[in-house]
């Protein structure tokens, strides 16, 4: 299979032109952000919802965001176009992933700093954001390809916000063990598990199991994508 | 002799074919108990511009899925290029493809120009032939403007403009001026003969049998999915016999007479009476033969 950089290139730059005039993304984008300053006002630093604002980045600007553009391509027929022209599946997914994860990666800086969190180990802490950003664009592309309009990914994608975004939160009010084994497995809860070992002094060895079972979600969001996206090229 | 020179320019175009570019074998789609298309076979030669002609529903747009890898068939062979369509999503086919469906989408916040900037570099073909295809869709004074102000038939123009841009060696168009005025769609058929001149075979589908007339060499008639009719627009017409001529008379009377004995009498007493305005010959349009052939309208 050829990859074509250019075929990439034209349907970033494309998004791009097009997320300049789009409101609903503009605006999206903006939510982690504003709860990043409120934490940050509140002085919460490295306290119990200080990963938060980084796990409500990679879920509103990563998977959200990427649902609206996919979802949005569909509705509009454009989808279509892309997929009757030379460019290949890699080629769509890299080019329609490609401005959302940059997006997110510029809100969870960005929320890093008005959030005032401490970054532990700055190289593995990295890897495990991009990781979680491979994941939750993975995530958005399925709920994009899954919905049939723009509004209905915040229907769809609503479980997947309380789930991957909040289900920490949620901890403190369960009581069924199953439940609670479950949570602990959640790719949330696995960079949680990372930024509290690395803010801990943990190495690699300390947070390598978190590592290893973020990166099987990784895998499986990535192939369940493909399958998706390929049962979507033809009617 | 209008026509007649016509069908020698087609005469000519037929002869220079060399090998099909689509070849259809035993098709069949059926969507849960309903069958779309049946048994259908045709062939289409490179150079041609062939015709599918039928109401809503007969299996048209379907027809045109299939044969653009967009929908599977249920039963039998679809070819192009000589390769199944399962293959043409290999880049190097589907540059020589170009296709314009009833739902091809456009970017809405997006310019004419970015839309198809978007699609010149998908397509490997250099940003200077964006005008070109505006000018021959008509569209070059408009091409800042975002598609979200533009009206239908201005969209359906920009589609066109997208489906050409890569000067493609087959041409899928579905309906592709069902939403023009006759200004554009004149503007449009003249772009579409220009390209087919240029060696672009063309695969279209039309309700419009004026349209079907000018731009194609031959044509199906598409009824319930079957095809019951393929050929050429004149062997088509040819199949029911002309039996009238129409005498418009002075006093703006007018008077049709049956071509046999009795009505050359009469054509020759109007004659003689220095009474005839204009003389025509009832010719049967596509729509008439298809009506006949299938007891429904287009």
């Amino acid at each position: 299979m050829q990859f074509s950089l250019k075929r990439v290139n034209a349907i970033f730059i494309k998004d791009w032109k097009d997320l300049q005039r789009n409101s609903y993304v503009i605006f999206t984008l903006a939510i982690p952000l504003l709860f990043a300053a409120l934490l940050g006002r509140m002085g919460e630093g490295n306290g119990v919802f200080s990963t938060l604002p980084i796990n409500l980045s990679l879920v509103i600007a990563g998977a959200f965001i990427q649902a609206a553009m996919v979802a949005e391509e569909k509705e509009k027929n454009t989808l279509r176009g892309l997929l009757l022209s030379p460019a290949n599946t890699v080629e769509i997914f890299v080019g329609k992933s490609a401005l959302s994860a940059i997006m997110t990666v510029l809100v969870i800086i960005e929320s890093i700093f008005l959030s005032e969190f401490k970054v532990p180990s700055p190289l593995l802490f990295i890897i495990s954001v991009l990781l979680g950003l491979v994941f939750y664009i993975a995530v958005g592309t399925i709920l994009g390809l899954l919905s049939r309009t723009v509004m209905e990914t915040s229907i769809i994608g609503m479980p997947v916000l309380v789930v991957f975004g909040m289900g920490s939160m949620f901890k403190t009010m369960l009581e069924n063990e199953f439940l609670l084994k479950v949570i602990t497995y959640l790719p949330n809860e696995q960079l949680d598990m990372i930024w509290a070992g690395l803010a801990n002094g943990e190495n690699l060895s300390g947070i390598f199991e978190n590592i290893l079972i973020l990166l099987v979600w990784v895998v499986l969001s990535v192939i369940a994508t493909i399958i998706i996206y390929k049962r979507r090229r033809i009617d | 002799m209008h026509l007649n020179l016509n069908q020698e320019v087609r005469k000519g175009k037929r002869s220079k074919c060399n090998g099909n570019v689509i070849e259809v074998k035993e098709l069949a789609k059926l969507f849960g108990n309903k069958t779309a298309l049946k048994n259908v076979n045709f062939e289409v030669q490179k150079g041609e511009t062939i015709g599918f002609l039928g109401p809503s529903g007969s299996g048209k747009t379907t027809t045109i899925k299939i044969l653009t890898a967009q929908l599977q068939a249920t039963a039998g062979e679809a070819k192009v290029f000589g390769q199944p369509v399962q293959k043409l999503k290999d880049p190097s086919y589907m540059k020589r493809i170009g296709i314009l469906t009833d739902n091809s989408g456009l970017y809405e916040r997006l310019s004419i120009y970015d839309n198809l900037a978007l699609y010149c570099d998908l397509y490997g073909v250099e940003k200077e032939r964006i005008d070109e295809v505006l000018e021959s869709v008509n569209l070059i004074r408009d091409k800042k403007k975002a598609v979200q102000k533009l009206s239908k038939g201005m969209k359906q123009r920009v589609t066109l403009g997208r489906a050409i841009l890569h000067k493609p060696d087959l041409l899928f168009l579905d309906e592709p001026t069902s939403a023009l005025d006759p200004v554009n769609m004149k503007h449009i058929h003249a772009g579409l003969k220009q390209l087919n001149t240029q060696g672009t075979t063309i695969f279209l589908t039309t309700h419009d049998m004026q349209e079907a007339e000018d731009l194609c060499d031959r044509v199906a008639f598409l009824n319930n999915g079957e095809i019951v009719m393929f050929d050429t627009p004149q062997n088509v017409r040819a199949q029911q016999e002309n039996t009238s001529i129409s005498l418009l008379l002075k006093g703006n009377r007018t008077v049709t007479v049956d071509k046999d004995e009795d009505g050359a009498k009469e054509i020759y007493q109007h004659m003689k009476d220095g009474q005839i305005l204009t003389i025509h010959s009832n010719e049967p349009t596509l729509g008439d033969v298809f009506v006949e052939l299938t007891g429904r309208n287009l």
